[in-house]
């Protein structure tokens, strides 16, 4: 036998190339007829293009569509998302006015992460987990490690006083995760018919997304296409001390403010 | 079979108009590819069939938002990677078990001698299991380039990083390739196209 040497990269590129049709994959499943069977079940157009902040002049222009819906009168010139994040006070989201909103299935799948427990999820996130003392221990807690900081959503079912949410099927959906780290992590489209309300929680700047539900999209770095995208219930959003919270539900204002004061 | 970029051109755009039957064309052209990228980032055969559905899924709802004229394949990997991705970091502690056991299912083919495919069955073991200890993105990098056979372009499309950069990224790649090895490591008789 020859004495044992280093390969050359061409010797390693023609070992890889001769094994890649012999590569044991699993059979390939038929992945068309389920996909197929999905896609119709949400009968719609693909969504139009999201991506504003690629071009800052149309940036600006939805800045501006949202800052006169929000009643400031504040000159920005933002080019931009992180500049968008900060004028709205909460790193991580963009919101920008859509007509017409495209058109999605009430209820999606919540891509939350995966189920674990509150242990479990302190460990994985980089961040202090805030548990609403008025809402105590949530029904469902979980995490998705994948996100910079990582994510953490806290599920509470529908109990008297907190209604059914249709497009989560919860009562109550709080999510926190690092919105300096992700600027424009959240991406929320709102039509003609949802309100959008500058607000606080505890003294820090925060939105109220009210009225017909809004489109929700995440989106990590700028790749050009959603991570998860649904459509959302009242929102109330705001950031605290690098944190970015948002809470989800069929609450009031004042009810979901009074959730939001609550966390610690 | 992956479609030509002109037929996937056209496919596009009837999709982006809402057309199901050409997205399902799409899906049945790509599907095998797309399963097979997320099996090398998750390397079970359950994760890489509900990423790719759901890469197929979410590209759809996408559509309006991919660059008219862009080749579709390495926009629709750099999807399936994504979501792959994400389910492999769900399930990080999960063993290869399910890879070992395929690939000790794994049929030799005919071959010259027994001794002869025994080598070269044993090297193509050792290079897949190797290949299972690198890191992802040196296993997308080296699948993309010499098990699917993808331009540079693509690549860099697919992976999201600088055309320029796709060269010295597959050499460094090969390079831990080379260096994750069993030391005693070499080419069977008759070169690695034998067996």
């Amino acid at each position: 036998m020859a004495e044992p040497r280093r390969l050359t990269d061409v010797e390693l590129e023609g070992a890889l190339r001769d094994l890649g049709p012999r590569y044991p994959y699993p059979p390939t499943p038929n992945l068309a007829a389920a996909v197929r069977r999905r896609i119709v079940a949400r009968p719609v157009v693909p969504v139009r293009r999201l991506a504003l902040w690629r071009d800052p002049r149309r940036l600006a222009l939805a800045a501006a569509a949202v800052l006169v819906l929000a009643g400031a009168a504040v000159l920005i010139n933002p080019t931009t998302r992180n500049a968008i994040a900060h004028f709205f006070h909460v790193p991580g989201v963009i919101v920008s006015r859509v007509s017409p909103l495209p058109s999605l299935s009430p209820v999606t799948p919540l891509d939350l992460g995966r189920r674990t427990t509150m242990a479990d999820a302190q460990s994985t996130v980089s961040f202090p987990i805030a548990v609403p003392s008025s809402l105590g221990t949530p029904d469902g807690v979980y995490v998705d490690s994948g996100l910079p900081g990582g994510q953490v959503a806290l599920a509470y079912m529908p109990r008297p006083g907190i209604p059914l949410v249709q497009q989560t099927g919860l009562g109550v959906l709080i999510t926190e995760f690092r919105g300096d780290l992700i600027p424009g992590f959240l991406a929320k489209e709102v039509g003609p018919s949802t309100t959008l309300e500058e607000t606080s929680v505890n003294g820090n700047p925060a939105w109220w997304i009210a009225g017909a539900p809004h489109v929700l999209v995440t989106r990590i770095g700028d790749m050009d296409y959603p991570v998860s995208l649904r459509m959302a219930a009242n929102t109330l959003i705001w950031e605290h001390g690098g944190v970015t919270y948002r809470i989800e539900s069929g609450l009031s204002k004042a009810d979901a403010i009074q959730v939001a004061a609550g966390l610690p | 079979m992956e479609g030509r970029p002109l037929d996937d051109l056209a496919l596009v755009e009837r999709a982006r108009t809402g057309d199901v039957n050409a997205y399902e064309a799409l899906v049945q052209q790509y599907q095998q590819l797309a399963y097979r990228v997320a099996y090398q980032v998750t390397r079970d055969a359950a994760d890489a069939e509900d990423a790719a559905q759901e890469a197929f899924v979410n590209a759809y709802y996408a559509l309006g938002r991919f660059r008219a004229g862009a080749p579709f394949k390495p926009w629709l990997c750099r999807i399936v990677a994504n979501e792959a991705r994400n389910r492999r970091m769900a399930a990080h502690r999960r063993t290869a078990l399910a890879e070992r056991a395929h690939q000790a299912q794994a049929s030799g083919e005919a071959a010259p001698s027994p001794e002869a495919a025994a080598e070269a069955g044993e090297f193509r073991a050792a290079l897949v299991e190797t290949l299972g200890r690198l890191r992802e993105d040196d296993r997308l990098i080296l699948s993309y380039r010499l098990f699917f056979d993808f331009s540079e372009a693509d690549m860099a499309e697919a992976l999201m990083v600088p055309k320029g950069t796709v060269k010295s990224r597959l050499s460094r790649a090969l390079g831990r390739l080379r260096a994750a090895l069993p030391a005693d490591f070499q080419l069977p008789s008759g070169g690695a196209a034998s067996g």
